[in-house]
């Protein structure tokens, strides 16, 4: 129970549920723990861009798209977490490949620029013929510091430096955006043919 | 005349020493009556709750949870011309849950601006000789309401803020992230500048006229947002850069919105510090008829009054603020007094005026 309730999203209360499932199902208890211990031998970060990468027996770590040969070798977007790659991949919208940095520049939680893994990244940018990098980190404060910082360290290689657009959701009516988005998107406005 | 906007009922669980209080309200005038400590206060205060998701007297809204309990619920019915909606706040230390009709609203500030609400409290009594930080909240409140978005850029804005100053106390003044937070203050602060600067504008066409007609005699008003920062992002910028050591030493952001002043004057004599009582109480009361009269302009309708404990026996002058605000305003209206027969209310027909008593915390017939 006391280690269930270390997974994020599980509070006591779930862990207490969790536990009292798994002494009751046996058969899922196994299964569970069979793959549990299988898990840090087979899956593990890729070591290019920090996606979840299965292991292969010859010690090579590379994710399904750092792999993927169509990919275009030219774009890279640089996201936060896996999930946000995850999010952008479901859009299909991207034909590049990425870089996770897993962490966010957050001075008050002692997260300074020391902590991003910027060296990868210019090796990456440097090696790899990179022409635009797309800086897809969430519009927070924490997120769009990091965009601005990663702009920065990026300016002298020769690559252009790109963030996403932020606005009105597709599909819907702009007079049921929100307040917010919708005023950030007429500041965040563009002309029309550029 | 019947307001469009007012509240038809309100329930209130849990809320300081308020366990359980249903009220119907009428839709003008509701005098709330019961000694001091009773409950009065907390009862306009659940009101304000479940209308702007703040409380006028807690710092953080999880404190006004009565002792022993988890969470306190307050459940407004609100009339807003032919819509009826539900509005819910469910709050705790932990918790902050707003819903309108059982559905959690896109952000927190389109239900805080759902139904407008204007409060007038002893605390306010300093708007004119208080702290700037008063006055502030004053023209971000009108802000909110003309432009959402302006709550957005103040929120961003302290932040980077406060990880800009934490930079500079740990690494010192050539960190190398510094210029990022520098520039994200910049661009959010010279917003948040401009947002404020137009809130005092309107601020001001309302409180002249205002003023003027409650004055005793012919006074001239003066009124100017002093900014502490500026509406330019590139100067605000550049101004960031050059205040560093400065921000260092003083262990304070030096420059920049978080100094604003809303500087008032009468006949050329700064207000805060030279006018009289009498002037000072004069000017407080048209600061908030303008507050009410530039929300009522942003929403096109008339806002819900809370009034606290402005009527008192030893204070003949705080009764007659009740009058002036009844007259300023057609809408709801939320009374709490000690004295409920201090309160005649000349015109007023019984279908007009509904009296409340709590005593413990609990309504007594």
């Amino acid at each position: 129970m006391r280690l269930l309730a270390r997974l994020p999203g599980v509070g006591e209360k779930t862990a207490m549920r969790f536990a009292l499932h798994l002494i009751t199902d046996a058969a899922l208890a196994r299964e569970l723990g069979a793959s549990l211990v299988e898990l840090p031998a087979r899956i593990g970060p890729c070591e290019r861009c920090g996606n979840l990468a299965e292991l292969s027996a010859d010690g090579q770590v590379r994710c399904s798209i750092c792999r993927d040969t169509r990919r275009d070798p030219t774009l890279l977007c640089v996201v936060a977490k896996i999930q946000d790659l995850l999010a952008i991949e479901r859009s299909g919208a991207m034909r590049g490949r990425y870089f996770v940095l897993g962490k966010l520049l957050s001075p008050l939680d002692g997260i300074g620029p020391e902590e991003l893994p910027l060296r990868s990244l210019v090796a990456i940018i440097r090696s790899e013929a990179v022409t635009e990098a797309i800086i897809a980190t969430p519009p927070s404060v924490d997120g769009e510091a990091t965009a601005l910082y990663i702009a920065r360290e990026l300016s002298g290689l020769g690559v252009r430096t790109t963030r996403i657009a932020s606005g009105i959701p597709h599909g819907g009516d702009l007079e049921f955006a929100d307040q917010i988005t919708l005023g950030r998107a007429l500041e965040g406005r563009r002309r029309i043919g550029e | 005349m019947t307001p469009s906007l007012a509240l038809r009922r309100v329930s209130v669980r849990g809320l300081r020493n308020l366990a359980r209080v249903d009220i119907e309200p009428v839709p003008r005038l509701n005098v709330i009556a019961g000694d001091n400590g009773h409950g009065k206060t907390s009862l306009l205060e659940a009101i304000y709750l479940v209308s702007t998701t703040r409380s006028f007297r807690a710092e953080r809204a999880g404190e006004v949870v009565q002792t022993g309990q988890d969470l306190a619920t307050i459940i407004a019915t609100v009339q807003d011309g032919l819509v009826v909606r539900e509005q819910r706040a469910i709050v705790g230390p932990r918790v902050k849950s707003y819903l309108v009709d059982g559905k959690r609203p896109d952000r927190l500030v389109t239900f805080a601006t759902l139904t407008p609400v204007v409060v007038f409290h002893p605390g306010d009594l300093s708007l004119v000789t208080g702290p700037a930080s008063l006055r502030r909240t004053l023209l971000d409140r009108v802000a909110l309401f003309h432009e959402p978005t302006s709550g957005d850029h103040r929120q961003r804005f302290l932040r980077a803020l406060r990880e800009r100053q934490d930079i500079l106390e740990r690494k010192g003044s050539s960190a190398a992230e510094l210029s990022v937070y520098e520039e994200l203050m910049a661009r959010e602060g010279a917003l948040l500048a401009a947002a404020r600067e137009r809130a005092a504008e309107r601020l001001t066409e309302a409180l002249t006229p205002a003023f003027t007609r409650m004055a005793a005699r012919e006074l001239e008003l003066g009124v100017s947002y002093r900014p502490g920062g500026t509406t330019d992002s590139d100067q605000f910028g550049a101004a960031l850069f050059s205040h560093r050591a400065a921000d260092l030493r003083r262990h304070t952001a030096t420059f920049g919105p978080q100094r604003d002043e809303l500087e008032l004057s009468i006949d050329g004599r700064p207000a805060r510090t030279q006018a009289s009582q009498g002037q000072q109480r004069v000017l407080t009361l048209a600061l908030k008829v303008a507050e009410l009269a530039t929300v009522r302009a942003a929403r096109g309708a008339e806002p819900i009054l809370l009034l606290d404990d402005v009527s008192s026996e030893l204070d003949p002058a705080r009764t007659g603020a009740v009058y002036e605000f009844l007259r300023e305003t057609s809408g709801q209206v939320f009374v709490t007094t000690t004295r409920p027969d201090l309160l005649v209310t000349p015109g007023a027909t019984i279908a007009d005026r509904a009296d409340w008593h709590l005593r413990d915390g609990a309504l007594v017939p």
